[in-house]
């Protein structure tokens, strides 16, 4: 395609009148967003289920969440093709992990690793945005997350996905309290940060035509991961 | 049988046997997390000149709504003075129009003697001060001593010369202490190296330059220095749009680095607005 | 590549402009005024298309003389601005747009110093200090830093040195000579203008008064 495109600009008596060249394109925007939650021994992540492509929906029932190990769930949306092929690497590396090292990998080696393998296509990015949560060495919730080229920032809380400008103001106000000055920030719960994370997708899929349907909530505690699905608009 | 190989039936994927199919996948696999093993060895792309192509997907993107925006990292300084050298850096990540991240570390602490800091693609610049640390520890081992600024400068420098023209986007300064004292070297994407006194690189340098030259002297004492350089970046966040948050300042002596201050860029304008009245 | 900066401070206003006339790659002049008396108490500093800036500025200066001959008293520099603004909005939706940015800065008997910003698209704002033009990105930040209320003329003329110091320190481009004029209660006048040559001597004064060596 790459070659015949630059024919069609280096040899202009090649072309043929009238036609039409369209710039090569090979990215789908699939929708759905990603809200993770950090706090003193839970992380929860929460993700959409609604799967679409321009204005149609393919399906409403796609979990975009991905549990990589006991304390450890990746969020990823964007070009759902690069999801799964990110997806699929990953499961293959973290097995050889496992494999070399005899132990499942930690989250912020996972974190790494993602990082890595997301520069890897540096050319030719993946188009997608994720967000992983899960618990570090101590058992107390964190959050990564990434640019598409595997730029990595360890966090408390964060929104990505079609709605994640959309989430993050929601999220800065009521869990960073970005709105008062206060020398303590008052913890936030795990009940309070999943009632949070459902209010906020109730918002996304309110102004968000490719956020809704569902939200399947994961908490992830030290006594492993527990799946919540709350129901949003299905218009 | 003979048919099947004039026909190149025997060519066809479902006339290999699985063995093969495996083992042909496996090495896709590790084609595509090539830079595990090898950290230079990254994805080639489906085309040609990826600096202009790669810029046309994303510049199509503004159309179609499919946004690939990179996080960027902005304004960061460095001088050498008579105390050894001063790193100060904002804290803001952007990509496109939106802040990303408001309290990124733009300094790398590359080991106890050595700092990096980065400015454009923050993706590229974390990477590759990470493939930098880890030559930094390989040559400590392989040599017995401490790598010199110009020498792990000049690793960085061979690493952009490699990937020049395919649109890396990095503005580091190497900041350390070494046998020869206090070194400062300016690398970027185009591969130019160069060491200094006074550096400072991003969108929002233009306004730390102008803070920066009026008050800088040789002879800055340590907290003079230390406040030279916090109010420059201030006022590069006051100025520009793509730089704010948390001002870091960082000072390397011989016994290594420490870390002076974070200081939230609000809570210094109301101090510097106070001093004026 | 030209750069004008303002500073009004409580009891004066202070003016400075580079002196280059270039054509394409050429500078065909380096003294070159670009701070114009259009009033007793005003003056404008502006840069731009090169045949603009003069024809423009002579055109705000003569009818302002105008309306002094038929009125018997002269338009106060907050007038003069909104005229100057106004005349620019209208030439913009014109087939002839003038391409000039510029300071305009005035001395009122009643309101005191006055500095109004004012560019090509007619964007007029009255402002404490100012910079236009490639030297402004570099004078934004000295201008933030050294400012304050109670600024003398002396004050303001080094802040001016400063910004005119870093210009030349980091701006590409040549710009070897400032014009600077300040504007009070006794009308205008020319200050010395602020070379690159005296600005060397002076650093070269200083760094061997401290006896520093070059690093």
């Amino acid at each position: 395609m790459f070659q015949q495109m630059n024919i069609q600009q280096n040899f202009p008596e090649y072309n043929i009148p009238g036609k039409q060249h369209h710039d090569f394109s090979p990215y789908e925007s699939n929708g759905g967003s990603i809200v993770a939650i950090a706090g003193k021994g839970y992380a929860i992540i929460a993700a959409d289920t609604r799967l679409s492509s321009g204005y149609s929906i393919h399906t409403r029932k796609q979990k975009k969440t991905f549990k990589l190990t006991d304390t450890t769930v990746l969020g990823s949306t964007g070009c759902w093709c690069d999801t799964l092929s990110l997806t699929s690497l990953l499961a293959y590396r973290m097995q050889s992990y496992v494999h070399t090292h005899q132990k499942t990998m930690s989250t912020n080696a996972i974190a790494q690793l993602i990082s890595v393998m997301m520069y890897n296509k540096r050319f030719f990015p993946y188009y997608v945005s994720n967000v992983l949560a899960g618990l570090d060495e101590e058992g107390n919730g964190v959050v990564y997350s990434y640019d598409p080229i595997g730029h990595c920032e360890k966090t408390t809380y964060r929104a990505g996905g079609t709605a994640g400008a959309l989430l993050q103001p929601v999220l800065d106000n009521q869990i960073g309290y970005k709105n008062q000055n206060l020398a303590e920030k008052p913890e936030i719960t795990k009940e309070k940060a999943i009632s949070i994370a459902t209010d906020t997708f109730i918002s996304a899929s309110e102004r968000d035509i490719y956020t809704g349907d569902s939200v399947v909530i994961c908490i992830i505690t030290k006594d492993g991961i527990e799946e919540k699905t709350v129901q949003l608009r299905k218009d | 049988m003979a048919l099947q190989e004039i026909c190149g039936l025997s060519d066809a994927p479902y006339m290999k046997s699985r063995t093969h199919f495996l083992k042909s996948t496996e090495e896709e696999m590790k084609n595509s997390t090539s830079n595990i093993e090898n950290c230079y060895s990254l994805s080639a792309p489906p085309f040609e000149n990826p600096m202009q192509n790669l810029n046309a997907i994303q510049q199509h993107g503004e159309k179609s709504g499919i946004k690939i925006d990179f996080d960027h990292g902005t304004t960061t300084l460095g001088f050498k003075y008579q105390g050894g050298v001063l790193l100060a850096v904002d804290s803001r990540a952007t990509g496109g129009q939106f802040i990303g991240s408001q309290s990124m570390k733009k300094i790398v602490e590359i080991n106890d003697y050595m700092l990096g800091t980065l400015a454009g693609g923050a993706a590229d610049c974390v990477y590759w001060d990470r493939v930098l640390t880890q030559e930094c520890r390989l040559h400590e081992l392989r040599n017995k001593e401490r790598i010199s600024v110009a020498a792990a400068s000049k690793i960085m420098a061979n690493i952009a010369h490699e990937f020049k023209g395919m649109g890396l986007s990095m503005g580091m300064m190497l900041a350390g202490y070494d046998k020869r004292g206090p070194g400062l070297y300016y690398v970027d994407n185009d591969a130019q190296r160069t060491p200094g006194n006074v550096f400072s690189v991003g969108s929002g340098s233009i306004y730390a330059f102008g803070v920066l030259d009026s008050g800088y002297r040789w002879d800055l004492t340590d907290e003079e220095a230390q406040e030279l350089g916090r109010r420059a970046i201030y006022h590069a966040t006051f100025r520009d749009a793509y730089s704010g948050g948390i001002v870091r300042v960082y000072q390397v002596t011989k016994d290594g680095w420490i870390n002076i201050s974070n200081t939230d860029c609000m809570e210094l304008h109301y101090k510097y607005a106070e001093e004026k009245k | 590549m030209e750069t004008v900066i303002g500073i009004r401070g409580p009891d004066f206003v202070m003016l400075a402009a580079d002196c280059v006339q270039a054509s394409s790659i050429v500078v065909m002049k380096s003294d070159h005024n670009k701070i114009h008396k259009i009033a007793d108490k005003i003056a404008m500093a502006t840069i731009g298309d090169a045949g603009d800036s003069n024809q423009f500025t002579e055109f705000i200066s003569k009818n302002l003389a105008l309306y002094k001959m038929r009125n018997g008293y002269e338009l106060s520099p907050k007038a003069a601005a909104h005229f100057t603004r106004r005349n620019l909005a209208d030439y913009l939706r014109s087939r002839t747009p003038y391409q000039v940015n510029m300071f305009l800065g005035g001395f009122d008997d009643k309101e005191g110093p006055e500095l109004h910003f004012i560019d090509y698209l007619a964007n007029a704002k009255s402002l404490p200090f100012g910079a236009q033009g490639y030297g402004g990105y570099f004078s934004a930040s000295i201008l933030d830093r050294y400012y304050h209320d109670k600024l003398t003329e002396a004050e303001s003329y080094e802040i001016l040195k400063k910004c005119v110091a870093e210009i030349q320190k980091r701006l590409i481009v040549n710009l070897k000579n400032f014009n600077v004029v300040v504007i009070d209660k006794n009308g205008i006048k020319n200050l010395e203008p602020i070379t690159s040559v005296k600005l060397d001597a002076a650093i070269a004064a200083a760094q061997g008064a401290q006896g520093v060596r070059a690093h």
